[in-house]
């Protein structure tokens, strides 16, 4: 599985997380609210995932390993969960 | 038809497939210098051709599209897939007027319509830079651009492209990752991702459903990001960018050359204005491309369509003086770069033509096979002068064994020579397996994007030759074994995402010449063959006993679908899966004395194999008689001959079987099957040739049988065409007509 439930508190990202992940995070999410989501192992993940952790703005453990999903896509979560305008961070390429 | 004419449809069908292919492979590598040239020259001179010829409508359509390729050989447009799409489909229409000529001679009357589509097609700027066609819904046009600059300013100096794309709801069923398709643009400056609607309460979240909207700003010019938004067509709008005030000013000589179109445009007699706007238009729009202002050239060009549509240039010049003056066109602001309003089209444009019949009208043939020909003609009248020697010593009374000698000899000489006349006859015939090859990217093309699937075609051995008959009759096979990969081994984009493959599939179509034969194969990286399950539709539609069923190995039980009327697609579509399409391959490649088998790697994909031979024009026969008169049987059909005792014929049900090897073989009469009478019931015994029917014996009862011979077969026409069960014809020694039986065929 590249999303699970470590300890009841943190939902884990792992991988490439396919679009199959996305209802996995959302129960998971549901089940148990305020959950964090640790995606420091992940490389990517599929649009419907990040549409999930954008919708439900559960709080974020990063950085991604993947260099789209921290350079482009973390900022924009961390911008809604935290309210700080921390995007962008400049025009390197992805 | 007189000769020039002639001469004129066989180059400019060349020239209509030469620039089809360049096309597609300009879709694939949009930066190909070679392809672009090649389609340029290729158009160009098929204009050219049809001045000469006085045909008029194709010149100013292939006008209209030499053109567009020209702006883009500059590096003023890119090659976007609209722009492959109206190029093919032009070549579509000059294909259909090349037929019309060929049936009548003529130009065809009407063409002057369908020339107008093709020149206000690509007249239009759509042809050459991708319009947001459907503008996404949600936010006024142009609104979002200004928002995305202002929130990014440190970005924005830089940027050239601003893309909005708002992916379908439904598209991640279709297997689509919008962000995927992001992350791989190149120079990306910013993204913003947000939610198209506001987001629901968690639990009322659909998690596949697609609610968001992307916006992008690229450091990329928009030649670069050419076919990648391709998935996310009419999903995606671009917007070029040019920071203000730094619009290079027009060189002087440049600005001369606006307004000497103006004065053109302004010049009072109604006669012929069409002509000068259209003429005023493309001149002004070549110059704003030159100077490197792509967008004002389309916004002029857009200009000049509206002139030529109302008639009035009053549109047109006040554009290009804008353009002189360095000030963007007027009305051409951010929210007019919306799509101008679409060109209608006098017709339909044809589709893509699917031929049933791809005989080569004339065969290109190398000047050196001619002179080989040439030479042999000259031995053979030396070996004729020879036999007129011979004649003579025969006439004088020459003793009858020195002159069989002589004779003997010159019939060794002419026996070489006539088979070397006939490898030299043969060898005109020899096509490339690539001009029935050829054919299929456009196919490959049209059927994956109607299934939805994204597919790369591999064509290798293109070179490989066989006979001009073999090569034409293997478009049919091809076809259904490559639509057979599309629709049923090829699995859905998100299916192979899922499986870990790459998500485009890949097809590929293999010829090599193997021993005296030719073999061509059509592999896909699909899923492969389930023999369970042809196993379980076999059992389900009572083609074999289910004990038989169970004996057999998973290659035999694969092999099954190649019977007739079987197919695995649980729906019928519209491509294969009638239930038909592998037996018409089985059908037709046995027909020309090929061998056909499938091989599957479950899971990894399926290759379909055929081998045929590299002629169909000698073939060996043996002869039997039936009904007093002699037959000819392909040899490659007959198993063995025997002669059975009468007392060892059973009669089962209406028809009559023996057993042969402890196996039962039916027996036809080859009289009776050919509608005569079986006489054979006086006598003891009866010879029997055993042929393969799809793998099965069957025994064809004769009179008496014959030899064995290599004959060249000719293939029937005329009125004796439609007769079944005749695979040709060809002279005995005797002067005789010898017909040659398609056993397949009589005993169906």
């Amino acid at each position: 599985m590249t999303v699970r439930l470590v300890d009841g508190e943190t939902l884990r990202l792992e991988g490439d997380c396919p679009i199959e992940d996305a209802e996995t995070l959302l129960a998971h999410m549901l089940a148990s609210p305020g959950v964090t989501v640790d995606w420091r192992a992940c490389e990517w993940a599929h649009t419907a995932v990040i549409q999930v952790l954008l919708a439900s703005g559960a709080p974020l453990r990063g950085p991604p390993a993947g260099a789209f999903l921290r350079e482009r896509i973390e900022p924009l979560l961390v911008r809604i969960t935290d309210g700080i305008m921390a995007f962008p961070k400049g025009g390197r390429m992805p | 038809m007189n000769e020039f004419m002639e001469q004129f449809l066989i180059e400019s069908r060349e020239l209509v497939e030469g620039a089809t292919g360049d096309f597609l492979a300009l879709e694939e590598t949009p930066g190909d210098r070679e392809r672009l040239d090649s389609v340029f020259r290729a158009v160009h001179t098929l204009k050219g051709a049809a001045g000469i010829m006085d045909f008029d409508a194709m010149g100013r359509a292939l006008h209209a599209v030499e053109d567009v390729l020209s702006a883009v050989r500059a590096g003023a447009s890119p090659v976007t897939s609209r722009l492959v799409d109206d190029g093919l489909h032009a070549l579509d229409r000059v294909t259909a007027w090349l037929d019309v000529m060929e049936a009548t001679g003529e130009p065809p009357p009407d063409a002057g319509a369908a020339a107008d589509a093709i020149v206000a097609r690509f007249a239009a700027p759509s042809a050459v830079e991708p319009p947001p066609r459907d503008p996404p819904p949600g936010e006024p046009s142009g609104a979002w651009l200004d928002g995305l600059l202002a929130r990014h300013p440190a970005q924005a100096g830089a940027a050239r492209l601003a893309l909005r794309y708002a992916p379908d709801p439904g598209c991640f069923f279709g297997g689509d990752d919008p962000l995927s398709l992001v992350a791989g643009l190149p120079g990306i400056l910013a993204v913003e991702v947000e939610p198209a609607t506001p987001w629901p309460a968690l639990d009322l979240l659909d998690p596949f459903a697609c609610n968001l909207v992307i916006r992008v700003l690229l450091q990329a010019g928009e030649e670069e990001i050419a076919g990648l938004l391709e998935p996310a067509r009419g999903q995606v709008e671009i917007r070029a960018l040019r920071r203000p005030g730094s619009g290079p000013a027009l060189p002087a000589p440049l600005r001369e050359l606006l307004e000497a179109q103006i004065l053109l445009l302004a010049e009072p007699t109604a006669e012929g204005a069409a002509g000068r706007i259209a003429s005023a238009g493309r001149v002004a729009a070549n110059v704003l491309r030159h100077a490197g202002c792509a967008s004002e050239a389309d916004a002029l060009d857009r200009a000049t369509t509206e002139s030529l549509t109302t008639g009035n240039p009053a549109r047109l010049t006040a554009a290009i003086a804008h353009a002189r003056d360095g000030m963007p066109p007027p009305g051409a602001d951010r929210s007019a770069e919306a799509p101008a309003a679409p060109v209608p089209d006098p017709e339909p444009w044809p589709g893509a033509r699917m031929p049933q019949e791809i005989g080569a009208r004339a065969l290109r043939v190398d000047a050196e096979r001619i002179d080989a020909l040439v030479t042999l003609a000259g031995e053979l009248t030396v070996a004729k002068n020879a036999l007129a020697h011979a004649v003579g010593l025969a006439r004088e009374g020459t003793d009858p064994a020195a002159l069989a000698v002589l004779l003997r000899d010159q019939h060794a000489g002419l026996d070489r020579l006539v088979g070397e006349l006939q490898r030299a006859v043969l060898n005109i015939r020899v096509l490339p397996l690539g001009h029935v090859f050829n054919r299929f990217p456009r196919l490959v093309r049209e059927i994956s994007a109607g299934l939805g699937k994204s597919v790369r075609l591999v064509v290798e051995g293109e070179a490989t030759e066989a006979d001009k008959a073999v090569v034409e009759a293997l478009f049919e096979p091809l076809l259904h074994g490559v639509r057979n990969a599309l629709d049923h081994g090829i699995e859905p984009a998100s299916e192979r995402r899922a499986l870990g493959k790459a998500a485009v599939a890949t097809i590929r179509l293999r010829a090599a010449r193997e021993g005296e034969g030719v073999l061509v194969e059509v592999e896909d990286d699909g899923r492969g063959i389930d023999a369970a399950a042809i196993r379980a539709v076999a059992a389900g539609r009572g083609l074999l006993p289910p004990h038989v069923l169970a004996a057999l190995t998973d290659e035999q039980a694969i092999d099954l679908a190649f019977a007739p009327g079987f197919s695995t697609a649980a729906a019928v579509t519209d491509l294969s899966g009638r239930g038909v399409g592998m037996d018409a391959v089985r059908r037709a490649v046995e027909r020309m004395g090929g061998r056909v088998g499938i091989e599957s790697r479950p899971g990894r994909g399926a290759t379909l194999r055929m081998t045929l031979p590299f002629t169909l024009m000698l073939t060996r026969v043996m002869t039997v008689e039936a009904g007093g008169q002699v037959f000819g049987i392909p040899l490659d059909t007959v198993v063995e001959t025997l002669r059975l005792p009468r007392d060892r014929i059973v009669p089962v049900g209406a028809g009559r079987a023996f057993v042969l090897r402890d196996r039962t073989v039916p027996l036809v009469s080859l009289a009776e099957a050919l509608g005569g009478a079986a006489d054979e019931a006086d006598r003891p015994e009866t010879s029997v040739v055993i042929v393969n029917l799809c793998g099965q014996p069957g025994g064809l009862a004769v009179e008496r049988l014959g030899l064995q011979m290599e004959v060249m077969l000719k293939p029937v026409d005329g009125l004796l065409a439609d007769v079944p069960a005749i695979a040709g014809t060809t002279l005995l020694g005797d002067g005789r007509v010898l017909i040659v039986l398609d056993v397949q065929e009589l005993l169906e």
